[in-house]
């Protein structure tokens, strides 16, 4: 069984493969390459299906590939491949998602005319691959380095689709926005992971000699700090200083305030592409590092408290700009801005299996969320305003039930699966916060999101699939194939269901032992275990800096619930209407501030032409002036004087002749003075 | 070593690597110089020859020989360049080709 493992890297390279066929005979192949590309994420699947099982027998996998750099007295830089229970349970994740976005695309891009003809078909398969490829990779990675080749890989993929339709004005625009706001954040990525190199000499993520866990043991006094280079700072502070310098990676990737203005730009990509990028890659990336590097910031809580209020903060943000939004699209991405905070939050707080579980069900139900906005768009003829649908409820019951157990999940309406990992992490929050006061402020901020998150969620159902159609288009939509609803509806169940593999709080309350994520990722069943993953050294490492107190289950989830009940209620009382009203203008000032996103676009746009555009001006004038003036000026001697000394070239040999012999009688006199023959 | 003294070949010697050096700074014409190039190395023969005699030995000749072929193969390729200069600038006057100057 455990020789299964090693066809791991067969899951990334798959994709890969798929990738380069479509690329050199994408135009000549049937369906313009989709089939390479179903084909090739569904054997994925299923060896990412054989893999996870393998590793439920007990087993993992950490062995280095490929060395690039190796020598004496060098650090070493090599490929290699990490199989633990979490990175198990996120290839499947990846691969189930991606191969759901291949077929959904077959419906999508190839079957609607709109899309088919306006082609570019084989490429856009071919990023997709490629797109697969770099996620997977990036999910088996076993050091940092790996880990961040595989990042930028990703972020290049989402600069292709996001840009898929280029002829357009706003897609490039889109597409060149998403790469650069995550450029920022990877370039402390960058330096982060050189930060780690140069700290530990190794950038494994797991194994006896791993940089977490060497940190772990400079923290508890078994390794002297001088066996490490902490750059003239304490351990404990030059690790939190790393761990943040990482973290712009993630806050980037996972579209993190303020880094995340790109995401819902990048709506102008294809729908499937959408679905793709915010549940299983891209945006999930940047969360999944912080799981799988969560020993080195477990033992920050500076670089946590960070983590956790970053997290906060953007999913009250974000939901609050998800309320005001027209387009179906947009409150998608807004939500998914929002969800990825309570992940951070989870992770923030100490909540391993919390993030990790929410990560989960959102990968699920984002994904449907989007499918089911993509078969709208099929269906009404590329339709994405909300205002001009309307009715849809009864003209597409498979889209609407699927659509509407989603939204319950994005809620967290017990029992869909995103009350389950939304009350864990709410709880974690709450637990810490009793004993560190300031995070009851983090606790709060999330606590009001699940209102707003409730609140868009139904307004978004109520307007798109209740009421009457508000268009042609909505009256009478087009059927849509299986291969749109099969996807939905695999979905659909998942985010029903998907909840109840982690129940903690009916595991408090009964007894019974049902936390079986929690157990997942615990190790605890192994033959091999992975320790330094494991979720019980990742709590027992939180708990010694962030103490947690223990309150009572019930109640938190109670009131959680009810603030989603309550927004819920709230949208389906002024939105339920057969015509209904817009509502933002009640808002006075500010909705209006709301509907710009809080000028977040105005902002950045200033701060690059108002703030940083002048500082770049003035340091140009200082680096033609000063620094190429100096060098120009010592040039300009050598220039004036060769000027004049190249007129002795006279391209007369009877000169050169001449200046032999003058030359060479001096040096005669010369020997003859010093010599002493006078 | 009987009858004539060192000091003569020496000064004979010098005598004609100066008639050489004189050509080649005061003449115009390409053939002229080669002539002028043969005489300083047939100035530098005479002192091989002469030494060589004085000590007794067979290297000086040796390199005497050497020079002398060298000569041969020197003129071959000198008369090659003058043949070329006349086809291109029309005369064999060195102070012509002074096109790829600066």
């Amino acid at each position: 069984m455990e020789g299964f493992l090693e066809l791991a890297p067969a899951t990334a390279l798959l994709p890969l493969i798929s990738f380069i066929v479509i690329l050199a005979f994408g135009r000549q192949l049937p369906m313009q390459g989709a089939i390479p590309g179903v084909v090739a994420t569904f054997i994925s699947l299923v060896l990412s299906v054989v893999v996870f099982i393998v590793v439920g027998q007990g087993y993992t996998y950490n062995e280095d590939i490929y060395t690039w750099v190796a020598g004496d007295e060098v650090i070493e830089l090599s490929f290699g491949i990490l199989i633990d229970p979490l990175s198990s349970l996120m290839l499947v994740i990846v691969a189930l998602i991606a191969f759901l976005v291949h077929l959904f695309s077959v419906g999508y891009m190839n079957l609607d005319e709109g899309h088919a003809e306006r082609g570019g078909l084989p490429r856009y398969y071919a990023s997709l691959g490629l797109f697969t490829f770099s996620m997977l990779a990036f999910v088996l990675a076993n050091n940092l380095l790996m880990a961040f080749i595989f990042f930028e890989l990703v972020g290049l993929c989402s600069y292709l689709l996001i840009g898929f339709w280029f002829t357009d004005k706003a897609p490039p625009s889109a597409a060149k926005k998403a790469f650069l706001v995550t450029r920022f954040g990877d370039y402390f990525f960058l330096i982060g992971t050189v930060a780690v190199l140069a700290t530990f000499g190794t950038a494994a993520f797991a194994g006896s000699d791993s940089f977490p866990v060497i940190a772990q043991d400079i923290i508890a006094g078994d390794i002297s700090e001088t066996a490490i280079e902490t750059f003239g700072f304490e351990a404990s502070t030059w690790f939190t200083i790393v761990g943040l310098l990482i973290l712009g990676g993630v806050v980037g990737k996972s579209a993190q305030f303020p880094l995340h203005t790109w995401l819902p730009d990048a709506m102008e990509g294809p729908t499937p592409v959408s679905a793709l990028i915010h549940a299983a890659t891209m945006v999930a990336a940047g969360v999944y590092l912080v799981a799988r590097m969560f020993g080195f910031y477990a033992i920050s809580p500076t670089a946590l408290a960070i983590i956790a209020f970053v997290g906060a903060f953007t999913a009250l943000f974000a939901a609050t700009m998800g309320v005001v939004k027209d387009d179906i699209k947009q409150v998608l991405a807004y939500s998914t801005i929002s969800q990825y905070g309570y992940i951070m939050l989870g992770l923030g707080v100490g909540g391993f299996v919390a993030g990790t579980f929410h990560l989960m069900n959102h990968a699920f139900f984002k994904a449907l969320l989007f499918l089911g906005a993509g078969s709208v768009i099929v269906m009404t003829h590329h339709q994405q305003d909300m205002w001009k649908l309307g009715g849809l409820k009864d003209r597409a019951p498979i889209t609407y039930w699927t659509f509407l157990a989603g939204a319950l999940a994005l809620a967290g309406i017990i029992p869909f699966s995103g009350f389950w990992s939304k009350d864990e992490i709410l709880y974690d929050a709450l637990a810490v916060g009793l004993e560190t006061p300031i995070l009851l402020v983090a606790y709060a901020m999330a606590l009001l999101a699940v209102f707003f998150t409730g609140f868009y969620t139904f307004r978004m159902v109520m307007l798109t699939f209740h009421g009457e159609p508000r268009s042609e288009y909505a009256e009478s939509p087009d059927p849509v194939g299986w291969q749109i609803q099969l996807p939905l509806v695999v979905l659909g169940v998942l985010a029903v269901v998907a909840g109840f593999v982690n129940m903690v709080p009916v595991e408090k309350l009964t007894g019974l032992e049902i936390a079986y994520l929690y157990q997942w990722l615990d190790q605890a069943w192994l033959e091999q275990p992975i320790p330094e993953t494991a979720a019980g050294t990742y709590s027992a490492l939180v708990a010694q800096e962030l103490p947690s107190a223990d309150p009572n289950v019930l109640l938190p989830a109670l009131i959680a619930l009810a603030l989603a009940l309550g927004g819920a209620l709230l949208a389906y009382r002024l939105y339920s209407d057969p015509e209904p009203q817009r509502h933002v203008d009640e808002l006075g000032s500010v909705g209006h501030v709301v509907e710009h996103n809080y000028y977040q676009d105005e902002f950045q746009v200033w701060l690059a032409q108002g703030v940083t555009a002048r500082v770049a001006r003035v340091a140009d004038i200082f680096d033609q002036g000063v620094i190429d003036g100096l060098v120009n000026a010592s040039s300009s001697i050598s220039l004036f004087s060769s000027e004049h000394l190249k007129r002795i070239q006279t391209g007369v040999v009877t000169n050169y002749a001449t200046l032999l012999l003058i030359g060479f009688l001096l040096i005669l006199l010369g020997f003859g003075i010093y010599g002493g023959w006078f | 070593m009987t009858g004539i003294p060192i000091e003569y070949y020496v000064l004979l010697s010098a005598g004609v690597f100066c008639i050489g050096l004189f050509g080649i700074l005061t003449r115009e014409n390409a053939l002229m110089f080669l002539m002028s190039v043969e005489l300083m190395l047939n100035a530098a023969n005479i002192n091989l020859v002469a030494f060589a005699l004085l000590h007794g030995t067979l290297t000086g000749q040796v390199f005497a020989l050497f020079v002398m072929a060298l000569a041969a193969a020197e003129v071959a390729i000198g008369i090659g360049i003058i043949l070329v200069l006349n086809r291109n600038f029309g005369s064999v006057n060195v102070t012509d080709a002074a096109t790829m100057r600066w």
